[in-house]
């Protein structure tokens, strides 16, 4: 018994090595004494030993003592029992932990012993056990000591994401935060219900956008939450910098419920690891470092947070925490369409559970409270509305909850009737209606669980404007490892030793983890929805490990004292097993370090760029920092008239909207593919182009030219083919030897006008494209109906005027006649709108390009009365 | 758009020769040199007046007179009008500005002689009034002289010239003053700014404006703010963020911030930007126990040149300023006073504004605000620190102390309750031991002394101490009794064994006292010490695993 108290101790100090080296300095003292003063001493160290162990053991055998308990209170009473075995698993439940170290020592009922105050405190936070042990015992070092490695990994995650904001600035980063900030900001002047009801006229010209019913408000709310409350405080804090700051906020408050779920699942060293990981590993701060003000970042804390209430619940069985687990589904219901991972993993868990014959009461309360108060609220947001009882990616959790029931009805008329009755109606009656409940179930479940992922394959396939996210390209192995580094390889090892030692909530992570890790291998972006089951679990494994090879010493200094009869071969195996031990933890140690270099290296170089301004390094050193982007969109913020429409392709849309406040065609907001292919036949005044071949700026819009072409082509097969933009050789060259249909298309001019004058270079001749590294095929490049705008000083962005209507020849009257085209009469004249078809001015109907009324009435569509604001 | 008026400044050198005792109304102005300096955007015209009192009596001031129609553009003394011509340009060509004026000085009183010097910003002048024949070399145009002039003539002259000279405009200027008491004055100036020259026309090309140094002459690229010397934390941003196209420059006796806009600002474009900084309070706040005086600049330096068209000040005071009273070096529109509210501010600080249009560079002159400001108040802000955090702890305090269980759950309650007792129950029996090894300590140094008091005094507290330990752990056991819990009989268990202990303990102590008086042989001692060792070792192992399983 001893000894299996030493091993618990042993796990509890080897998760914090300043508690171990304290101990290690009470040894110390303790061999100065005298030899017989020795054992009288001992006795103050065990006693602290104790109190450690009901802090720290969340150990191996804590789900299977309270099992132990749960099944032996089931066979006690058999039949009658009904109140008894109530009242053991509500003993279980909510002294599951202390049972848990209990149940090492042997007895159910440890509910005597030391520990057990202070441990009574752990469960609602880290620091409140340890205030009331005060200082003198070591439980209220430890969780002094837990409490400020929470504190500092909230820390760390926090100040590792500012690296952009030191850098440059307090900047809102990339595209869809702009939108987001544009919103929070709309919803910050004017009030939550102008939000709800904002009909945003600058977007999806001529559309408009139902902002309050097309998006997730979480995020939004959240901030203007924070700023609402600073501002009524008088911290006078701008939105911007709540926005910006609100993702490094929230990756610590993430830290703090990856800690707390971990703690459910193992123990509270695994947690702090947990907690560490999920701080700094680069698969999460890429979605939320500081001015990346997306739903990500606040979406992960929900998910975890959920997922703890969850797991708490089902420990628990508990109304209170099924309830609380709501509200959190409902935070993030709010904030992410992620929130359909959650809604399909918690009904699988409680299948698998099922399944594994685990139901149990608690199981059944977790469930029945989440699912039923968990839809409702989920139908409170505007934009999910009614989806959660019609869409098929819902319909798992109303599958598993009327299974439930039905298993439930089984096992109450399994305690009421006689054997022989239970057994006749079991055949006749339940078999039929658990059978016709288990095919809906596992086929809604079916159906319910991939769908998504069909629909995932679907579209990645088939719509190119999907597709053409780099975001939602397939994980390569590369960025598996350059997110999570060396966790990937260690959180299979947790996953194991979380099966091995299986119990009801880690029959959830488990889930959790191979169906994470299926998401994640399908699309880059849900990386996100994997790292924080992979940091869990690395944690698991890391904390076993160290359980291990960490803190055995008092295991070991035991044994001789009791028998010395073979004290030296303990020694020696001792010495051996000393060396391998401090190897391994120098190993484990080692790769934490490394992990940690990874992570801030990954943070600083690859994810801390505003995106919105690039920098160029010098040789020297010194930076040069090109502010094209906002230079562009702030002349178009200051010297254009208010109402202009500014087309461009879709990446650039939010940016528009947001930094330049002007009317655009499309934005990031993919709903509508048609609209997006039909970019332009539409009536603009602005057309804003990027181009990166002055800097070689890669990600400029002739790269980008074929996912237009692509999706074009998708809505328009008649008039666009993708062949006609490559050479006969299947390339896609700007040079000579490129498509004559590219060379003279419209974003090809665009891009190039007059650059086939500029020589940037000695070496190179003039117009030499530096993104491409080739010289333009057509330099001879001249509009008709566009004119140069405006370009920024490295040439990153151009705006070309649409030139008034007067200009071009009338064609009012003759409009109703025109034939429709016909479809195939020259090929050269595709025209998708002026991306590509202003390059033919001669055509017979080069008129519908880019004028304004004659496109809808020329194609038959609705004619638009108020289209000049 | 229309074309803005440009505003004249015009400076008044007065070298007034008064006879004795005249009237005003015999007033003459015997030679009048004027100067009109069109060499930038702004007209700026110098009039030196040599002014002689024909009349008896002694004349205390004169009237300087305005036309009526350059009333509106008056920023200084005086104003004139010169716009672009033609309004429109493209970007290669030159911006022409026509300007109007007056040949003669515009004065209430006759003149006698007077002359008229215009410098133009180039060579190039497209047309210019040809009024009594003016010589024209390079930049300069002379009129006259002219002799005398009757009192207000006007005869207009209207000069057609080359100026690339950049025509901005600050349409809008909001200066805000924040003073803290703190040690600290922040300034910042939202600014709208305009090119007022002649607009665009067609296409801004790039290349054209990088290639060719002459395309796009008039446009503005960049130009000096200067900031007072001591200017420290300089921004320089807009709504979307930094603009990372300045550069500072910090000088011996002021800092000089290169603002550029984000682009070139062509003929009607314009651009918005905020700058601000801070300042040591030191050099600009005085005081004389509870009253205090600003002394800054009412508006600062924000290029050479500058026209403003309208302007809003907001001195921000501390929070609870008093009696204030506002000294301005020249008339300017006083609005309601507001409130304002920052970090840790309860009840608002003071805010004066004040508007004023039309303002020039010699508009920068200091503007006194006195007020009282009782030191006192300076405390409440640490004050409010400190309470938050005191009822931040006091309410943890209160939330870990207390129990706020709406249900009371027995079983739970006993096992506190039990917890609790054998917490104390384990702290006096380790107190036990501890003084079973104080004892050993106190035998051995007796073996080395021999100082039997010495012993027999050990001895006695720990009989005394042991009791009242004893005692303790029985009423504790006690009570675990009446709690119910079986671990009374472990503690019981435990007491019995510390009896044999002690007793151990009381033996080696006898048989140190034997060694120490020669009844026993070093040997026997040793022996015997060993075996008493090796027993204690094992009761205290016994009531180490004891203690472990409660």
């Amino acid at each position: 018994m001893s000894v299996r108290f030493g091993d618990v101790t042993a796990a509890a100090r080897c998760n914090d090595p300043e508690f171990k080296t304290h101990a290690h300095g009470e040894r110390e003292r303790e061999r100065e004494r005298l030899a017989h003063v020795t054992r009288g001493h001992r006795g103050q160290d065990n006693r602290s030993r104790a109190g450690t162990t009901a802090r720290g053991s969340f150990y191996a055998g804590a789900g299977k003592a309270w099992h132990e308990s749960d099944a032996r209170a089931r066979e006690q009473t058999p039949r009658t029992g009904q109140r008894a075995r109530e009242m053991a698993e509500h003993h279980a439940a909510s002294d599951g932990k202390h049972k848990a170290s209990a149940g090492a020592g042997g007895s159910v009922h440890g509910s005597s012993r030391p520990g057990a105050a202070v441990g009574g405190g752990g469960g609602g936070g880290t620091g409140k056990g340890g205030l009331s042990g005060g200082l003198t015992q070591p439980a209220g070092w430890q969780s002094l000591l837990s409490f400020s490695i929470l504190f500092l990994a909230c820390l760390a995650g926090f100040s590792s994401r500012l690296f952009a904001v030191i850098r440059f600035e307090s900047i809102i980063h990339e595209f869809d935060p702009w939108f987001n900030y544009r919103s929070t900001h709309h919803l910050t002047t004017n009030g939550f219900y102008e939000f709800l009801n904002w009909f945003d006229e600058r977007a999806w010209y001529p559309l408009g956008r139902i902002v309050g019913g097309t998006v997730y408000p979480g995020l939004m709310v959240t901030a203007g939450l924070i700023h609402y409350v600073l501002n009524l405080l008088h911290i006078t804090v701008h939105i911007r910098d709540v926005c910006v700051f609100l993702a490094p906020v929230f990756s610590g408050l993430t830290a703090i419920s990856t800690f707390l779920l971990t703690r459910e699942l193992w123990n509270q060293g695994a947690g702090l690891l947990a907690a560490c990981f999920i701080a700094i590993v680069p698969g999460y701060i890429s979605r939320s470092v500081a001015g990346s003000f997306d739903n990500e970042g606040i979406a992960i804390f929900a998910l975890q947070f959920t997922y703890y209430l969850w797991v708490k619940s089902v420990k628990t069985g508990s109304v209170f925490w099924a309830i609380g687990c709501c509200l959190s589904y409902f935070y993030m219901v709010s904030a992410w369409g992620g929130y359909v991972f959650i809604i399909n993993l918690i009904p699988l868990h409680v299948f698998a559970l099922l399944l594994m014959q685990r139901y149990s009461r608690r199981v059944y309360i977790a469930y029945s409270t989440f699912y039923i108060v968990g839809l409702v609220l989920s139908m409170q947001i505007p934009f999910v509305g009614f989806q959660p009882i019609r869409t098929s990616e819902h319909m798992a959790a109303a599958g598993v909850f009327a299974l439930l029931q039905a298993y439930a009805l089984l096992q109450y008329l399994k305690d009421r009737l006689t054997r022989q009755e239970f057994q006749t109606l079991f055949f006749l009656g339940v078999s039929l209606a658990a059978g016709v409940v288990f095919l809906t179930v596992i086929y809604l479940t079916y159906t319910g669980v991939y769908v998504p992922l069909a629909r995932a394959h679907y579209a990645k396939i088939h719509i190119p404007i999907i597709a053409s996210v780099s975001e939602h390209q397939p994980t390569t192995w590369v960025s598996f490892f350059f997110d999570l580094h060396i966790l990937v390889c260690t959180f299979p090892a947790g996953l194991w030793f979380c099966i091995k030692n299986i119990n009801d909530e880690r029959v959830f992570v488990a889930l959790y983890a191979i169906s994470a890790v299926y998401f994640a291998g399908v699309m880059v972006r849900l990386m996100l929805t994997l790292t924080p089951v992979v940091c869990m679990l690395s944690a698991v494994a890391f904390s076993s490990v160290f359980e291990h090879y960490m803190g055995d010493d008092t295991k070991r200094e035991k044994p001789p004292a009791e028998d010395s009869s073979d004290e030296d071969d303990k020694r020696n195996s001792g010495n051996l097993y000393d060396k391998v031990k401090s190897i391994v933890t120098m190993l484990m140690l080692m790769l934490l370090m490394m992990f940690a270099v990874h992570c801030t290296w990954v943070t600083s170089n690859a994810y801390s760029s505003p995106s919105v301004v690039l920098a160029s390094y010098n040789h020297d050193g010194t930076r040069n920092i090109l502010d094209d982007f906002r230079e562009a969109y702030y002349w178009l913020r200051q010297n254009t008239d208010e109402h202009v429409r500014v087309m461009s392709w879709w990446d650039y849309g939010y940016q528009i909207a947001g930094m330049a406040n002007r009317t655009t065609l499309v934005d990031n907001n993919t709903w509508n593919n048609s609209h997006i292919a039909l970019v332009s036949r539409s009536n603009v005044d602005y057309v804003l182009i990027i181009f990166g071949g002055v800097i070689g700026y890669s990600g400029d819009d002739i790269n980008k030219f074929l996912w237009m072409v692509r999706i074009a082509e998708g809505e328009h097969p008649k008039d666009i083919r993708e062949s006609d933009y490559f050479t006969p050789q299947g390339e896609f060259r700007v040079d000579k030897a490129g498509s004559p249909t590219l060379l003279n298309c419209l974003m090809y001019k665009m891009s190039y006008y007059r650059f086939g004058e500029m020589q940037l270079d000695f070496r190179t001749p003039p117009g030499f494209d530096r993104t491409r590294n080739a010289e333009i095929g057509n330099k001879d490049i001249k509009f008709k109906h566009l004119e140069e705008a405006f370009t920024s000083e490295h040439w990153l962005v151009r705006i070309y005027k649409v030139k008034n209507l007067d200009n071009r020849e009338p064609l009012d009257h003759k409009l109703r006649s025109v034939v429709p085209r016909q479809k195939y009469t020259s090929k050269k004249v595709t025209a998708v709108g002026p991306f590509v078809s202003i390059a033919f001015p001669k055509t017979p109907r080069g008129c519908f390009v880019l004028s304004t009324r004659s496109v809808y009435c020329h194609r038959g569509a609705k004619k638009p009365e108020n289209i000049h604001m | 758009m229309a074309p803005k008026a440009t505003i004249l400044a015009a400076c008044l050198l007065l070298v007034a020769a008064l006879g004795s005792g005249v009237s005003g109304d015999g007033l003459v102005n015997e030679d009048v040199k004027r100067t009109v300096d069109l060499s930038s955007h702004l007209a700026k015209t110098t009039a030196e007046i040599v002014l002689s009192n024909q009349g008896n009596s002694g004349v205390q001031s004169f009237v300087l007179a305005v036309e009526a129609d350059l009333a509106p553009h008056l920023a200084y003394i005086g104003a004139t009008v010169s716009e672009p011509f033609p309004t429109h340009i493209t970007q290669a060509e030159r911006q022409l500005v026509v300007f109007q004026g007056n040949h003669y000085l515009f004065s209430p009183y006759p003149t006698r002689s007077q002359t008229t010097r215009v410098r133009l910003a180039s060579k190039t002048a497209e047309s210019y009034t040809k009024l009594g024949n003016p010589a024209k070399s390079d930049e300069v145009l002379e009129y006259g002289p002219f002799r005398d002039v009757a009192p207000f003539s006007e005869d207009t002259m209207k000069i057609h010239y080359e100026n690339n000279s950049p025509f901005l405009t600050i349409s809008s200027i909001t200066r805000i003053i924040e003073v803290s008491h703190w040690g600290n004055i922040a300034v910042e100036e939202t600014i709208d700014l305009r090119h007022t020259g002649a607009n665009l026309k067609g296409p801004f090309s790039r290349y054209d404006y990088q290639r060719q140094s002459d395309s796009g002459i008039s446009s503005v690229k960049s130009f000096k703010t200067i900031l007072p010397a001591s200017a420290q934390d300089v921004y320089y941003r807009d709504e979307i963020g930094n603009i990372s196209t300045s550069h500072l420059q910090v000088l011996d006796d002021s800092v000089e911030v290169e603002v550029r806009p984000r682009f070139p600002l062509f003929g009607g474009w314009k651009t918005h930007y905020i700058i601000g900084y801070n300042l040591p309070s030191y050099e600009y706040l005085y005081t004389l126990g509870d009253q205090y005086a600003l002394k800054m600049r009412l508006v600062d330096h924000v290029y050479d040149d500058q026209v403003i068209d309208s302007m809003t000040v907001k001195i921000i005071l501390p929070e609870g300023a008093r009696n204030i009273h506002v000294d301005t070096p020249y008339k300017i529109d006083r609005m309601p006073n507001q409130l304002h509210y920052t970090y840790l501010d309860t009840f608002g600080r003071p805010v004066l504004v004040a508007t004023k249009n039309n303002l020039v560079e010699q508009h920068i002159q200091d503007v006194v605000v006195h007020y009282n400001f009782n030191k006192i108040l300076m405390l409440q802000e640490p004050l409010l620190v400190v309470g938050a955090f005191y009822i931040l702890f006091f309410t943890v305090i209160i939330y870990v102390r207390l129990d706020f269980a709406i249900t009371k759950d027995p079983a739970a309650e006993v096992r506190m309750k039990v917890a609790s007792i054998t917490e104390q129950v384990l702290t006096l029996v380790n107190k036990r031991l501890g003084l079973y090894r104080h004892m050993d300590e106190v035998v051995n140094r007796y073996k080395q002394s021999r100082d039997t008091g010495a012993l027999n005094s050990g001895r006695k507290t720990l009989e005394a101490d042991h009791r009242a330990l004893t005692n303790e752990i029985s009423s504790l056991q006690a009570r675990l009794k009446a709690e119910g819990s079986d671990l009374a009989d472990k503690v019981g268990e435990v007491q019995k064994l510390d009896g044999q202990l002690k007793e151990l303990v009381c033996r080696s102590s006898q048989e140190a006292e034997r060694l120490v008086a020669g009844k026993v042989k070093k040997e026997a001692y040793i022996e015997s010490e060993k075996t008493l060792i090796s027993r204690r070792q094992e009761l205290v192992g016994r009531i180490d695993s004891l203690l472990d399983a409660l």
